[in-house]
């Protein structure tokens, strides 16, 4: 059966019905946004920095496959193992390997957006394996059977009670508790035995440093430090294009990194991994996933250049109010839209069409994707290919014909005006017109511009001409 | 084929002109002031602490006034005795029930206010700067770097470490309808205090 495209506008419509949770969510993330703004006044140098970090990566990009080697060199030197998956599923082999060769049945983990892709927890958990996500936005997504929202902060879509009825089934804490703190509580007090009573430790991270052999992971609540350090066995799993040439290079990305993602700074842990702690084993999983086929495409290749902040996120209007699960993807908002059609081109064709082309997206994106004209090129490539819906596709088709004869469009247009004063409402707004669901249609002028033109303008000329003479 | 020869072969016939991309060379930017003002800003900035010296304080009267509640001070500095030290917590499950870990870095930055810390200095116990309930930073005004790029230049850990954090202020967590709270699940608060 062929895959059915995600319904991003009707998934839209159910997060719009839902005024309180709406409005804290595009509130909160346009805060974020806000105080990203303040962090890049305060730098002087900050445009500087993007246009490095941006060349850093596609020199890097570029240079692919000499910098894996290297990468791999170096961290097997420093005693760690590497690994190499083709796709997700090789990755959840490998990582179930390695658990069954520990015997480990319990693993912690911190928030990885790979591991999201790869679906492992699916894989693991019906082969014996409790898999605890212990960052708490991730972990609440985990306890509620969703996919993160935001690839940053992952339950942002969520209210207070939301979690506290959460917590309260899993945890047996009260229902009606109305504390972030006290909930916050709970889920420390949660985790310490399983994080101190686990077999194995995971962590994503956000940098491979291909001069050293070093990986490094940007977090906040200290989870990540926990499950890498805790347990003996720690498995990392990383994109093969998160990776930069020199140490020295991390200065940039890391000034970067937290103040596009949440205004702060810097996290408040920067963890560099470059071998395994004593008496302890250390595993990296290095994973393609569609990632090397997306290098040779000349329009997109460029997306592989992010660093996960999700600035395009909080700065995007058809995100922040529509949620992150309605794009039905791992990764949603406008870096989604561009790189979920590469996953699947037929799932997530509707997914460029999610936004306004307003272009804020590559305005405050760190590493200078060009997000909005990958979107705009992604629509055309999918128009291309045939994975426009019927209506869209045939309006798009009329449209073009109409634009192209400028007669045949003046006519048109005249039409248009007395069809929007007389046609009575059910044929105006129908399924034929998605656009007027939740707008109303323009109120129809009394004439168009090239009407006033040809009966202003050309009046004038043709009395200056006829004055001269 | 493997996946390891697969992926890079790919990579190989995909990528973009190499030539068309030069790596730039090491950017070292922004403000140069390495002083201990702007660390204090910007640690308080993340939450976390300075422990003022009272008059005719040492470091343990301090931690002491600080910390009255704690039963379990860890040290891992050998100028500061504590309750217990470090070389003497074998596990991280004994590490587990530390209110109050001291510590020495080796330097901070003073664009984050973050400090540095590796197996050097925890004993090869890494995970004991995470299950400690509070943790006490010995830091020297001379070991300040100004920034991050300058950090990266020029401390020689980032390339001998195994384990390397930049710890900034207390961990913390917003995730719960964007409420920010200071002590998630690592420490639950970071204090430096300066030799």
């Amino acid at each position: 059966m062929k895959v059915k495209p995600v319904n991003h506008a009707k998934a839209a419509e159910e997060f719009l019905d839902d005024a309180p949770h709406l409005t804290f969510h595009d509130e909160r993330l346009w805060d974020m946004r806000q105080k990203r703004d303040q962090q890049m006044h305060l730098l002087p140098e900050w445009q500087e920095l993007r246009s490095r970090a941006s060349a850093i990566k596609e020199h890097t990009l570029a240079n692919l496959p000499e910098y894996l080697e290297q990468f791999e060199a170096n961290a097997k030197k420093n005693g760690i193992h590497v690994h190499w998956a083709a796709d997700g599923a090789e990755h959840n082999r490998i990582v179930g390997e390695i658990l069954e060769k520990h015997g480990a049945k319990s693993l912690i983990k911190s928030k990885s957006m790979v591991t999201e892709e790869c679906d492992m927890r699916a894989y693991l958990e019906p082969r014996g394996v409790t898999v605890t996500e212990t960052d708490l936005g991730e972990r609440i997504q985990q306890l509620d059977g969703q996919m993160p929202s935001h690839i940053v902060v992952p339950a942002v879509h969520k209210l207070v009670p939301d979690v506290a009825k959460i917590f309260a089934k899993n945890y047996n804490t009260d229902p009606n508790d109305n504390s972030p703190q006290s909930l916050a509580e709970s889920q420390r007090m949660a985790a310490r035995p399983v994080i101190l009573t686990a077999d194995a430790g995971m962590t994503g991270g956000n940098f491979l440093v291909a001069e050293t052999g070093t990986f490094v992971v940007c977090t906040n609540e200290g989870n990540a430090d926990l499950s890498a350090t805790v347990p003996n066995l720690h498995i990392a799993t990383l994109g093969i294009e998160r990776i930069v040439p020199r140490m020295a290079d991390m200065g940039v990305f890391i000034r970067l990194l937290s103040r596009s993602a949440l205004g702060s700074p810097i996290t408040q842990y920067t963890t560099h991994f470059r071998g395994p702690q004593k008496g302890g084993e250390m595993h990296i999983v290095l994973v393609d996933n569609g990632r090397s086929a997306r290098l040779g495409m000349e329009e997109f290749w460029t997306s592989l250049k992010c660093i996960r902040c999700g600035a395009c996120m909080n700065t995007c209007p058809v995100y922040r109010r529509s949620g992150g699960l309605s794009y039905g993807a791992v990764y949603s908002g406008p870096i989604g839209a561009i790189i979920d059609p590469t996953f699947n081109e037929r799932k997530y064709s509707t997914l460029p069409f999610a936004s306004t082309m307003n272009g804020s997206c590559t305005n405050v994106c760190p590493v200078k994707i060009n997000i909005h004209e990958q979107l705009y090129k992604w629509r055309r490539v999918l128009a291309e290919h045939h994975e426009l819906p019927f209506v869209k596709r045939e309006i798009m088709h009329m449209a073009g014909k109409l634009m192209g004869q400028p007669t045949l469009y003046r006519t048109a247009i005249n039409g248009t005006e007395v069809a929007l004063s007389t046609l009575p409402r059910f044929v105006l707004y129908n399924w034929l017109n998605p656009w007027g669901k939740h707008r109303e249609l323009p109120h129809p002028v009394k004439q168009t511009f090239h009407s006033w033109y040809k009966k202003n303008r050309l009046k004038d000329k043709k009395e200056s001409q006829g004055g001269k003479a | 084929m493997s996946s390891r020869d697969t992926i890079l072969a790919t990579l190989r016939a995909n990528r973009p002109d190499p030539a068309a991309h030069e790596l730039p060379p090491v950017a070292v930017l922004g403000d140069m002031d390495a002083g201990k003002a702007r660390f204090e800003d910007a640690l308080q900035l993340l939450g976390g602490q300075i422990l003022l010296p009272q008059e005719g304080d040492t470091l343990a009267t301090a931690i002491a006034r600080r910390f009255p509640d704690a039963k379990i001070i860890c040290s891992a500095v050998p100028d500061f005795e504590g309750t217990i030290r470090l070389e003497d917590v074998t596990s991280p499950q004994q590490a587990a029930a530390t209110d109050v870990l001291v510590v020495r870095s080796p330097f901070g930055i003073s664009e984050m206010g973050s400090i540095f810390l590796s197996e050097a200095q925890l004993n090869s116990l890494n995970s004991a700067a995470h299950l400690t309930q509070h943790i006490v930073v010995i830091l020297s005004e001379k070991n300040l770097t100004a920034n991050m790029h300058t950090a990266y230049v020029e401390r020689p850990e980032f390339h001998t470490a195994n384990y390397g954090v930049l710890m900034t202020g207390p961990s913390a967590t917003a995730d719960i309808q964007g409420v920010l709270i200071r002590g998630a699940q690592g420490v639950r608060s970071l204090s430096v205090w300066w030799e």
